[in-house]
């Protein structure tokens, strides 16, 4: 028995190297004497740390699915190609905030600890093969975020974001748990594998009552990914966090809930077609109305970070289409999304972090002559907001044509008609800021300082991949391809 | 010799690339760069041209290369007769507006490296023959337009390039659901993104449903096409994103969008929607007849109304794409040259005409034919400027289609073409013709006769670099409004393959 616990091990390393990371984290951090000159060895560590729980995800890539730990957790190329996304977008939020004077120079390490623990839950939601450990990543995830987001403790918006998030987060992790709690009613289980073999039999007013679990159970998830119409904190949290914190839940978390959302839906609603009916129809209006309210929404903000909120909430519409259609093509077109939409993402945050850094808000008025103050930062940008408004050459574009594939695919023409429309929405306020950046001439002379040759070699790294993946993307899709692979 | 459309396709951003690496304050260096590269490529178009087999309907000079095969989607270049005569025009104009871009200032090396970019993105979309690759070109050709418009253009700039950029992008996102349906009707099969493959009416007997009701396939992806090129031609009602966009263009910019963007256009209804919706099309046919007759006398009308006279232009280009879509709404053998004819023609002689707008403004620095508070804006230029007015009245007959300048030849074939099928449109569009040429006169007669304008005293005629770029279009107004048959005799096959095509249907 404990040999065999020990044996499972084996395949939990990432998981442990998080563990350990955080731990020693949390004891560096406090036996260092002077942090403040500290901190970006502190930093550096977390991010070695990182590199490591990284280079045993790629390894563990091309590995056989695997259930361990008695069914609890599931290693399976598809959570591994998550956990790789999630440990990119935490790696590049904690180098963020390095920089970022968001976070308070006292508070980085703190940063670089929550965040490795957020993602520890993120890594458990994405494995988790059963209720328990599906709720205990969820919670994990969670808590750590609300502590997060109200990191800016003496300005009031950061504070509300964090009671916010705390109070919607608690409500919908309860409606989740009650919901779980009749699931457990209704099938006798909370292994994934044994509630489903109970599915078929269902009839009359168990299958209500499990239709109705799910729904429930689902408000979870889809307030972790910011569903309609459980978006409403999004924006305000957003806005409210410092930057780091916002580029990281735009990614951790949402990737997690991806995936949690993926698991269930592929496990419980592709086999009973009552089941299959109802879910299909209930994520496809939820999807056009998620993108469509964040699309919609997004057009009239003036601060960047609320506008990347909205636009997080429309893509995530967007991305949801992958999972109605219930097949192998739709998973790997949500992971390279999923991949593409990283490094979109940290690029938007980075940016806008160096500017609200200089100007004190992140109004899109700080945008205002880009072109002239700093013209890589600008281009770059710029190539990021077409990127995400899903222009080729960008790797966005690849990312909504594999979506839009998939849904045709299905013949699914009317939800196709809706996408198309969002997508020509979302183009207008990329555009607006695009515009503002390059066609505004700049008030006054001001340079943009600071942005030395480390932070450009980093912004132009991570804008590699997003051109790359839209003129090269062969060798990433089947890499998402690959990692589509379950176990049921 | 098949790696000669690589050429023509890369030369450019091998030019942008010279571009952007040469420093900043070199700036004639940078205009002999992007001189040297567009005199190369037009060349090579030329060569091109001497090398095209005329005899035969199928694709010439074809590289294939396989992109991501895991979607079968190539790097699929070829061109027929008509994408030969858009080749060459292609080359033309931007080497033109290379030689008129010398008087811009603001920015140059940015300027001429996004010209480039621009004319490479044309080349693509016109020798795609792999769906994928001609979407990514047609979307990929909105990037340097938006910022060529945005940075370089006159006041209302912003506005404009945003509804250009947003216009244009609304018709291509239906044009890509169309393309992976396509992708998809032909079973995820090696030609799914071949164009050609597509093209015989293969899809006739599908149905699709959407919101529950269900449809033709044919008809539906028909329509969804037609948007995507309609609002590049523009057809009315889609064309109300033209004026604004070539009033704030700076003059090169609005040479090209009026000389080859708006071809893409038509050349996306003949390459595209009418070869492979064909039933589609001949049954749409009359709509489509109707849409370009109301663009045809909606165009010409708002033409005159204009005080602006590059706004008058711009609206004129809409009266005459109408005649392009009447023409291709015949679908015979006369109708069809005479669009292609008409989109190569108008081409040369609308370039000509902003040009030469873009001269005239360089010197008064406004371009009100009456000024907003009533005054004239010009008046009696004739008698100052000589070399400029005998230009001007070859530009402008030929646009109005004066028999002997080649907006005759071209009209006059679409003419013949629609008569039998759409006699009362035909009846009509004749009319179309007469306001064309009543704006373009009066507007002439405004600024070129009665006394001079005192403001005008100072103006000076045209230099010789504006007389050397002016050149090659004169010569190819009237060489081509005598004996078209050049430009006739290389499209004469592929156009007589579409032709034979769309009567099956």
């Amino acid at each position: 028995m404990i040999q065999q616990l020990f044996g499972y091990l084996g395949y939990y390393i990432p998981e442990i190297v998080c563990v350990v990371l955080m731990t020693s984290l949390l004891v560096a951090e406090s036996t260092v004497k002077d942090e403040h000159a500290n901190r970006g060895k502190i930093i550096g560590f977390a991010l070695a740390g990182l590199t490591i729980c990284l280079g045993f995800l790629f390894a563990n890539l091309g590995e056989e699915p695997k259930i361990i730990f008695h069914n609890a957790i599931t290693i399976d190329p598809f959570s591994t190609l998550i956990k790789i996304i999630m440990v990119m977008g935490t790696m590049g939020a904690i180098f963020l905030s390095y920089s970022s004077k968001d976070i308070y120079s006292n508070l980085k390490s703190e940063f670089a600890i929550m965040a490795v623990g957020v993602l520890i839950g993120g890594m458990l939601l994405a494995s988790s093969n059963n209720m328990l450990t599906l709720y205990l990543g969820i919670e994990t995830l969670s808590i750590l975020s609300y502590v997060m987001s109200s990191f800016k403790r003496d300005e009031s918006t950061s504070t509300e974001a964090g009671l916010k998030y705390a109070l919607y987060g608690g409500l919908s992790a309860g409606v989740a748990l009650f919901g779980m709690s009749h699931l457990y009613g209704a099938l006798g289980s909370i292994q994934f594998g044994e509630m489903i073999t109970k599915l078929p039999g269902l009839e009359g007013l168990n299958l209500a009552v499990v239709l109705i679990s799910f729904v429930l159970f689902f408000v979870g998830i889809g307030y972790k990914i910011s569903l309609f119409p459980f978006h409403m904190w999004t924006p305000d949290v957003y806005q409210g966090s410092p930057i780091p914190v916002t580029a990281f839940f735009a990614i951790v978390p949402k990737m997690a809930g991806l995936a949690a959302l993926i698991r269930i839906s592929m496990i419980f609603f592709s086999e009973v077609k009552i089941l299959t009916v109802s879910w299909v129809g209930l994520m496809l209006a939820i999807s056009a109305l998620t993108m469509t309210v964040g699309n919609v929404t997004a057009i009239g903000q003036t601060s960047v970070k609320r506008l990347l909120a909205f636009s997080s909430i429309g893509h995530v519409g967007l991305m949801i289409l992958g999972v109605v259609v219930l097949n192998d093509v739709g998973i790997r077109a949500i992971l390279f999304y999923g991949i593409a939409y990283m490094f979109m993402t940290l690029i938007a945050f980075y940016v806008t972090s160096h500017l609200s850094d200089m100007y004190g808000n992140d109004s899109s008025e700080v945008f205002k002559g880009l072109i002239y103050k700093h013209p890589l930062m600008a281009i770059i940008m710029a190539g990021v907001l077409f990127s995400l408004a899903g222009m080729p050459p960008f790797s966005g574009f690849v990312a909504k044509f594999n979506i839009f594939s998939v849904i045709i695919e299905k013949k699914m023409y009317g939800i196709a008609i809706v996408a198309a429309i969002n997508s020509v929405i979302a183009l207008y306020y990329y555009v607006k800021l695009a515009k503002t950046m390059i066609f505004s001439q700049a008030d006054g002379e001001v340079k943009v300082s600071g942005f030395t040759g480390g932070h450009q070699a980093v912004i132009v790294a991570m804008f590699i991949p997003v051109l790359l993946l839209g003129i090269f993307w062969e060798k990433v899709m089947i890499l998402s391809g690959n990692a589509t692979i379950f176990i049921k | 010799m098949n790696g000669i459309l690589n050429w023509i396709l890369w030369l450019p951003i091998i030019g942008m690339v010279g571009v952007i690496l040469t420093p900043k304050a070199k700036e004639n260096v940078i205009r002999l760069v992007t001189l040297v590269t567009t005199s190369i490529t037009l060349l090579l178009s030329v060569l091109l041209y001497l090398k095209f087999d005329t005899s035969t309907p199928d694709m010439q000079f074809v590289v294939k290369v396989p992109w991501i095969a895991q979607f079968h989607i190539n790097y699929f270049l070829g061109i027929d007769g008509i994408t030969m005569l858009m080749t060459f025009l292609n080359a033309l104009l931007f080497f033109i507006c290379t030689l008129s871009s010398w008087t811009i200032h603001k920015n140059v090396k940015a300027y001429f490296a996004l010209l480039l970019m621009l004319q490479s993105t044309v080349f693509g979309v016109f020798f795609s023959l792999d769906f994928f690759l001609f979407y990514v070109y047609w979307e990929v050709m909105l990037l340097p337009m938006f910022f060529l418009i945005g940075i370089w253009g006159g006041e209302n700039r912003e506005y404009a390039a945003i509804k250009f950029f947003l216009y244009t992008f609304f018709g291509s996102i239906f044009m890509l659901v169309g393309i992976i349906a396509l992708y998809y009707a032909t079973g995820k099969g090696p030609d799914s993104f071949n164009i050609l493959a597509h093209q015989g009416g293969k899809f006739v007997n599908e149905t699709v449903s959407i919101f529950g009701h269900t449809f033709s396939f044919e008809h539906i992806f028909f329509w969804f096409m037609f948007l995507g090129f309609a609002i590049k031609v523009p057809v009315f009602p889609f064309h109300t994103w033209l004026p604004h966009a070539h009033v704030q263009a700076p003059t090169a910019v609005s040479v090209i969008l009026a000389g080859v963007l708006l071809k893409m256009g038509t050349y996306g209804f003949l390459r595209i929607a009418f070869p492979i919706f064909p039933k589609a099309a001949v049954d749409s046919s009359t709509i489509i007849a109707i849409l370009g007759l109301i663009s045809v006398i909606y165009g010409a009308f708002c033409a005159m109304a204009q005080d602006d006279v590059k706004k008058l232009v711009a609206y004129s280009s809409v009266s005459h794409m109408g005649f392009v879509m009447l023409g291709l709404s015949a679908m015979t053998t006369q109708g069809v040259n005479g669009a292609v004819l008409q989109m190569f023609n108008h081409g040369t002689s609308t370039a000509m005409m902003f040009l030469l707008i873009g001269i005239l403004y360089e010197r008064s620095h406004h371009r009100w034919i009456v000024k907003p508070d009533g005054s004239k804006g010009y008046g009696g230029l004739s008698t100052k400027l000589p070399k400029y007015t005998t230009v001007f009245i070859i530009g402008m007959f030929a646009s109005l289609g004066l028999p002997g300048l080649s907006g005759f030849i071209s009209e006059a074939l679409i003419f013949l073409g629609i008569y039998q099928k759409f006699t009362t449109i035909t009846v009509i569009a004749v009319v179309g013709l007469l306001i064309g040429a009543a704006y373009l006169l009066w507007m002439f007669k405004r600024m070129f006769f009665g006394e001079v304008n005192p403001e005008t005293e100072d103006y000076e005629d045209m230099n010789a670099r504006e007389v050397f770029y002016m050149l090659p279009l004169c010569i190819c107004v009237i060489v081509f409004g005598i004996f078209p048959s050049p430009l006739l005799n290389v499209m004469k096959a592929s156009v007589g393959h579409l032709v034979e095509l769309m009567a099956k249907f």
